[in-house]
């Protein structure tokens, strides 16, 4: 594989998540692995495994044959199931610099988690007396539950680091007051303040901001909402507020957008919010709130999409003479939110007309020296995961500053391109895994988590439909060019280069037939390396030897059969999984004799099972040749056996029970 | 490409019989090419002979290496700690890397675990077939690039024999007759002219042996 070329899942990701390597964990039944492999790069697993906006699936190159595969589920379901797991250790503070995290939104609590990993004492300051930002208040509970992100909270501050929470900029401390304390200041106010449209009647009783009334609800301030609701806008906070006030028990709710579903930037929870009882009016705009004192009804207009604007999206304009009447006791308003330029009024920081602060878009470097800056109150409001990113950035600026090094530059990193038609045409097409869901009837009436989460059974079938992109197979120099791996891959990616075969790692499906057929061995398959099976090997063996066991059966079975686990009726056999038994050869066939073993069965998918191409054929040419070797050496080729169901199990043990002990075993110490 | 194949596994035992630390050494070369004499199957073979020996309780050691191209000594001095250490070697190679072994370690018994067939080429499907002698005086150019010497069993240079039935040999059924497929070839170029022509005895001599090139002469 070329250095450094990276799956687009991982490309897309903000933060870069090997979301390969925790996937095929999961696929594994590894998922202790797996949420060591996301709590690395990321302190907010659960959170992003429920409300990230995926923007790894969108570049899924499964969706180029089906669906993408599931991945932000599958990270939750890494996280929640291994919620104990210590992966990162507490901090020790090996620098003397301190450091001020003004905000404790996802990007300030990213950022404080990596310079506490790398070494600094942190404290953040909250202006409420919740930490988290919004994440915790700003995101209603049936999305994101209140103690799952407290949980990781938590985790973060575990690190050593302290939280002032109910400390406000502006009102309790100052920037200029905190570089006296601190040697380096992290801006990560987040953007709260709701937009507004420009409408006659705004001032009425009974008009509320979105953000601010998902935070009331939160806190438990609002107890009823009225019968018919108008919410405003197409983002996330607008089919919160929908949603929440379908909750609250408002008789109707209408949501009303300007463009229409193609263009709404959370069109992905229309259908729930549908199904709840949320009615949707796409192509409207409000023109005038009406009522006496308190909103009675909402003029709107209708509109018709022109030419794209600046964000890609077509341009709303009113259609004439189009306007009509929502009847509403609540409208919600939920058009956009920006940084609040009031709280940074005399901080010193450099801000635009619109209230974020002019920061460096990587290093977050401001006009106030050690001041940096980032997250949502410099690029105004982004993702949780965007955020996350933008934290983890200013960590690392932050540390260069201190330490005297260069500042990083942006780089780019090579990305794996889009399968070509010839190799997707021969994917197998598998279908996505139903998210569980709360009953509709349950959902409407509580604040219950909508989401319930895969079962492991539906996590690893998820998992098991990732492609493993760029894991593929890599010729090396011993290459004789013999070209049988051009002749036989199932999918026909190899070719002849000009000194040995070249095997395009873009197409590359890492069945790793050719490394099983390469009589040089010089096929190397990423996850998957002789010398790792041998080590697997020995160590299985190992263990069951100590028992000095009547009979030691080694099993073979394909993690990508049903649910990565052995057959049924095959205790006694100490099994190892392998991505396909198509791969084994018949060197590692012969293997387990030579380390002692009596028996090996090769546990197969059925005909039409494999995920690859016909595995279980060349799983059975390789034990065909291997019972021939086997046969030579005088331990017999009948102690190997393939088998595609679990039922023949007992007959094998029962022929190897007549054959005896490996002939290799009896009556000597087995030297490993 | 010269294509080998393993002796029978019985024939390879006895051969070592006398020997406790055996270097089973692939090549590289041709022999990987043909998938019978490389890294796996040297590594098949020794995990083999391991096994068979521990049966027997003949405790002994066999190592297993493969290098580049045992027909040049550069490639073979690269591991000439391995061979020294052993009390013999096993070559997977063709007879040639058998003795070129031999000529650098005169005192280590060097055995042949292949038998060497011929030169040949690949139909793609795992057979190889005979496609070259090495005479010495190539006769392609007449030939429609088809050699009578080497693909027809009667090594008939001026063909066919007239014992072709519907164009298969009689000597080898199996086999689609030399002559008839120069024949066909030579229509295909527009060539058949060239089937007026005799080919002259071959000199023979050419190919007295053993065969010594010199790249300058």
């Amino acid at each position: 594989m070329a250095a450094g070329v990276i799956p687009p899942c991982q490309a897309a990701c903000p933060i870069l998540t090997d979301v390969r390597g925790y996937v095929s964990a999961i696929a594994r039944n590894r998922p202790e692995e797996a949420i060591q492999i996301v709590r690395r790069v990321n302190p907010f697993p659960s959170v992003c495994g429920r409300i990230c906006t995926r923007q790894c699936q969108t570049r899924c190159r499964r969706g180029q044959i089906d669906e993408p595969i599931s991945i932000a589920a599958l990270k939750r379901f890494a996280a929640d199931t291994q919620g104990n797991a210590d992966i990162v250790s507490a901090a020790r503070h090996i620098y003397k610099e301190r450091i001020a995290v003004v905000g404790s939104g996802p990007s300030g609590l990213a950022a404080a988690h990596d310079l506490a990993i790398l070494g600094y004492k942190v404290t953040v300051f909250e202006a409420r007396s919740v930490l988290g930002g919004l994440l915790s208040e700003g995101i209603p509970e049936y999305r994101l539950p209140r103690d799952v992100v407290q949980e990781e909270i938590r985790r973060v501050l575990s690190l050593g680091i302290e939280a002032k929470a109910g400390q406000s900029l502006g009102r309790d401390f100052s920037v200029e007051g905190l570089m006296k304390e601190y040697q380096a200041v992290f801006i990560a106010l987040g953007s709260q303040k709701s937009l507004l449209p420009k409408c006659r009647g705004i001032g009425m009783k009974g008009i509320l901001s979105g953000v601010e009334f998902l935070k009331q609800v939160s806190r438990g301030q609002v107890s009823s909402i009225g019968s018919s609701v108008v919410v405003i806008g197409g983002g996330h906070t607008a089919i919160d507020a929908a949603r929440t006030s379908i909750r609250l028990g408002a008789g109707e709710v209408t949501l009303v957008y300007r463009r229409t579903l193609r263009e709404m930037p959370a069109r992905s929870e229309v259908m729930e919010a549908e199904k709840e009882g949320v009615k949707f009016m796409f192509l409207a705009s409000p023109v005038v709130f009406e009522g006496n004192q308190r909103i009675e009804k909402v003029r709107c207009v209708k509109m018709c999409l022109g030419e794209p604007d600046d964000s890609g999206r077509c341009r709303p304009t009113p259609v004439d003479n189009s306007e009509f009447e929502i009847d509403a006791d609540t409208i919600i308003l939920a058009i956009g939110y920006a940084p609040d330029a009031e709280t940074l009024k005399d901080s010193g920081l450099v801000l635009n007309r619109d209230g974020t602060v002019i920061a460096n878009s990587i290093t977050g470097i401001t006009n106030l020296e050690g001041v940096f800056a980032a997250g949502d109150v410099v690029s105004g409001p982004l993702s949780v995961i965007d955020a996350i990113a933008s934290g983890k950035r200013v960590a690392m600026a932050i540390h260069r500053y201190l330490r005297g090094f260069p500042q990083k530059q942006d780089e780019v990193i090579p990305v794996l391109s889009p399968l070509d038609a010839k190799t997707s045409g021969l994917i197998g097409k598998t279908s996505r895994e139903e998210m569980p869901k709360l009953p509709v009837i349950e959902r409407i009436h509580s604040f219950a988590e909508v989401e319930l989460g895969y079962t492991t059974e539906q996590a690893i079938r998820e998992a098991q439909r990732c492609l493993n992109c760029g894991s593929g197979a890599a010729v090396d120099d011993k290459c004789a060019a013999c070209l049988n791996c051009v002749r036989i891959c199932p999918y026909g990616i190899p070719e002849p280069g000009k000194e040995r075969a070249e095997i395009d790692i873009n197409q590359c499906q890492a069945c790793g037939i050719c490394a099983s057929e390469c009589p040089a061995s010089a096929i190397q398959l990423q996850l998957d390396t002789p010398e790792a099976f041998h080590a697997q090997l020995a160590d299985i063996i190992n263990v069951s030897l100590q028992g000095n066991p009547e009979m030691l059966i080694v099993g073979f079975y394909c993690l990508y059969g049903s649910m990565s686990m052995p057959p049924n009726d095959s205790e006694g056999i100490f099994w190892l999984g392998k991505p396909c038994t198509g791969r084994l050869n018949e060197f590692q066939l012969i293997a387990p004799f030579e380390y002692g073993a009596d028996g090996v069965a090769v546990h197969v998918c059925r005909d039409g099972e494999c995920r690859f191409r016909a595995g279980q054929q060349w799983a059975a040419r390789h034990v065909e040749r291997a019972r021939k070797i086997l046969d030579n050496t005088g331990i017999g080729g009948e102690r190997l056996c393939v088998f595609d169901s679990g039922e023949c199990i007992p007959d094998f043990k029962n022929r190897l029970y007549a054959f005896g002990m490996n002939p290799i075993r009896k009556g000597r110490q087995v030297n490993l | 490409m010269i294509v080998a194949e393993m002796k029978p596994f019985e024939e390879i035992k006895e051969m070592l019989g006398g020997y406790s630390r055996v270097l089973v050494l692939g090549c590289g070369s041709c022999v990987t090419v043909c998938l019978s004499g490389g890294e796996r199957q040297s590594e098949l073979l020794a995990s083999a002979l391991r096994m068979a020996r521990k049966i027997e309780g003949n405790i002994g050691e066999i190592a297993q290496k493969t290098i580049l191209r045992q027909c040049d000594p550069e490639f073979i001095s690269q591991i000439r700690n391995e061979i020294l250490q052993c009390d013999a070697v096993l070559s997977m190679a063709c007879g040639v890397g058998v003795q070129s072994l031999v000529r650098e370690f005169r005192e280590m018994p060097v055995l042949p675990a292949m038998n060497t067939r011929f030169m040949g080429m690949t139909d793609g499907k795992g057979t190889w077939q005979e496609a070259c002698s090495g005479c010495g005086e190539c006769v392609l150019a007449m030939t429609g690039g088809i050699c009578p010497v080497t693909t027809c069993p009667k090594g008939i240079l001026n063909g066919p024999c007239g014992g072709n039935k519907d164009g298969w040999c009689e000597v080898t059924p199996e086999l689609q007759c030399a002559w008839v497929r120069i024949y066909e070839r030579l229509k295909l170029l527009n060539r058949l002219d060239d089937f007026k022509y005799t080919i002259k005895a071959k000199d023979w001599t050419k190919k007295q042996r053993p065969g010594i090139y010199r790249a300058e002469k």
